[in-house]
């Protein structure tokens, strides 16, 4: 288990140096879009290893699905009123 | 008989263990709300004046950045060792974990202090000191500075709370072992959570590219 662990943390010190190394190539909005997947790879490996997401009861994955769910909809529409803008 | 509860209102201790979880997720599902909240309000200004942001981004430190994200990662790791090996009741392993999360933590907030001096003195940061900046649109540049040092002041008071938090479960402890591991799983899960909330600051603060 703890293998796993560190296996984990190895791998988002991976992602860390990936994405500090891409942002000396300049690619405009493929730098953003490559950091924020990197952002969200890493939140995944934090989430699923370290906070263990999977292994809990349906009652923290639907709190979660819920959150997402807001989340969603805040972003969502606040981006649908910004095109007017 | 089964393990005695902490609280009466359970009727044993998994339905108390599963409380406890649960409301740990419940309260990170709100702290996502006031962090999605300011990330919108981010972005929003951010496609506006997107060339001041870049040019905003560029002025912080990228090494201290990456160093302080190196150091949360590490603390993370720790922290989830700490559970781990809590767990299974490894008593002096799980201390030391927890006393290397916090003084891991410690140790980023050191190092955001220099950087906030730093920034200070560079002239960066309007709201603590006088405005200096030499980059494009500096108007736009200094809402840049005023919602990094937003984002992530609430971000390291969040990190204070969670030392604090840790330290005081990596002090020895008279509590059944069972329990002290809830404890530790619970902060642990808070923990985690900050460090997530660090990964995505760090590139929308330190990464933006013209």
């Amino acid at each position: 288990m703890i293998l796993r662990l560190a296996r984990a943390y190895l791998l988002l010190l991976a992602l860390l140096a990936l994405t500090v190394a891409s942002s000396f190539v300049p690619l405009g909005f493929g730098n953003t879009a490559i950091n924020l997947a990197i952002a969200a790879a890493k939140a995944a490996i934090i989430l699923v290893v370290f906070m263990k997401l999977s292994t809990n009861g349906p009652l923290v994955r639907l709190a979660m699905a819920a959150t997402a769910f807001w989340l969603i909809i805040l972003f969502g529409l606040s981006w649908i009123d910004l095109r007017g803008v | 008989m089964s393990e005695a509860t902490v609280s009466r209102a359970f009727v044993d201790r998994d339905r108390e263990r599963a409380a406890d979880s649960f409301g740990m997720w419940i309260f990170l599902a709100t702290e996502a709300m006031l962090f999605g909240a300011i990330l919108v309000g981010y972005l929003i200004i951010r496609l506006k004046y997107h060339a001041a942001f870049a040019g905003g981004s560029h002025a912080l430190s990228l090494p201290i950045g990456t160093v302080n994200t190196t150091i949360l990662l590490t603390s993370s790791f720790a922290m989830a060792v700490a559970v781990e090996t809590a767990k299974s009741g490894g008593g002096r392993i799980v201390r030391r974990a927890l006393a290397a999360t916090a003084a891991l933590g410690l140790a980023f907030i050191a190092l955001k202090g220099f950087e906030y001096w730093k920034d200070v003195e560079e002239g960066l940061l309007p709201l603590l000191g006088p405005f200096h900046y030499g980059g494009p649109d500096p108007h736009h540049a200094a809402l840049f500075f005023n919602i990094y040092l937003m984002m992530t002041g609430i971000h390291a008071t969040h990190l204070i709370v969670g030392i604090g938090l840790v330290a005081y479960l990596a002090a020895p402890s008279r509590l059944p072992e069972g329990r002290q591991a809830q404890r530790i799983e619970s902060v642990g899960l808070y923990w985690h959570f900050v460090d997530i909330v660090w990964v995505i600051l760090f590139p929308l603060l330190y990464l933006v590219q013209p």
